[in-house]
């Protein structure tokens, strides 16, 4: 039962992913390129953490899994914030 | 044992995917920060590679490894947002020009 629960985690992380990529070469503008890539790659780590905990079911990966999603969830955003900023200045020059 | 080396191979072969489809967009982003993002996208891959390669050989290493890979993303995205931000400002260019 759990295997089958992480597997079906692993599969959507997956697909989140692929899905992220995709809109990093489909959409048209940086800031929504940027905005495709860093929610979707976050969702998708955390779930392709989460599946992989699953099937595993050892202390040890699971608590590596647990420390990579909240460093992920913990330094995505900053990162993506200066993402962002950085696109506005190389756009506009300022601000 | 089946589900744990089909959902692995299946990992692989979706990031595999993935990052070949955000190298189009390294190599051919009109900006700079395009290519930061495709990165971004690279390192993602290169952790669900990793965790894709602990899950077949069953070994907990590989996920130190996808660790490191988070600091080193973190730290890199951070670097060149600064870099491109400071080397494309006009307001710092023109605040630093020495007499």
């Amino acid at each position: 039962m759990m295997l089958i629960l992480g597997t079906a985690i692993t599969l959507a992380g997956a697909c989140a992913l692929f899905l992220a990529a995709l809109g990093v070469w489909i959409l048209p503008d940086a800031l929504s390129r940027q905005h495709a890539a860093t929610k979707a790659a976050t969702l998708a780590l955390a779930l392709i953490c989460a599946g992989s905990a699953c099937l595993m079911q050892h202390w040890g990966w699971s608590g590596r899994a647990l420390l990579i999603t909240l460093f992920l969830m913990a330094s995505l955003p900053a990162s993506s914030q200066m993402l962002a900023r950085a696109a506005v200045v190389e756009q506009n020059g300022t601000l | 044992m089946q589900l744990i080396t089909f959902s692995a191979f299946f990992l692989g072969a979706v990031s595999l995917a993935a990052a070949a489809l955000a190298a189009i967009r390294l190599i051919r982003g009109p900006m700079q920060a395009d290519r930061v993002v495709a990165l971004d996208i690279f390192l993602a891959c290169a952790i669900a590679l990793c965790v894709a390669i602990g899950l077949i050989n069953g070994r907990a290493l590989f996920l130190d490894v996808a660790i490191g890979l988070a600091i080193a993303n973190f730290v890199a995205t951070i670097g060149w947002a600064r870099l491109i931000e400071q080397s494309f400002s006009t307001f710092l260019h023109k605040k630093r020009k020495r007499p």
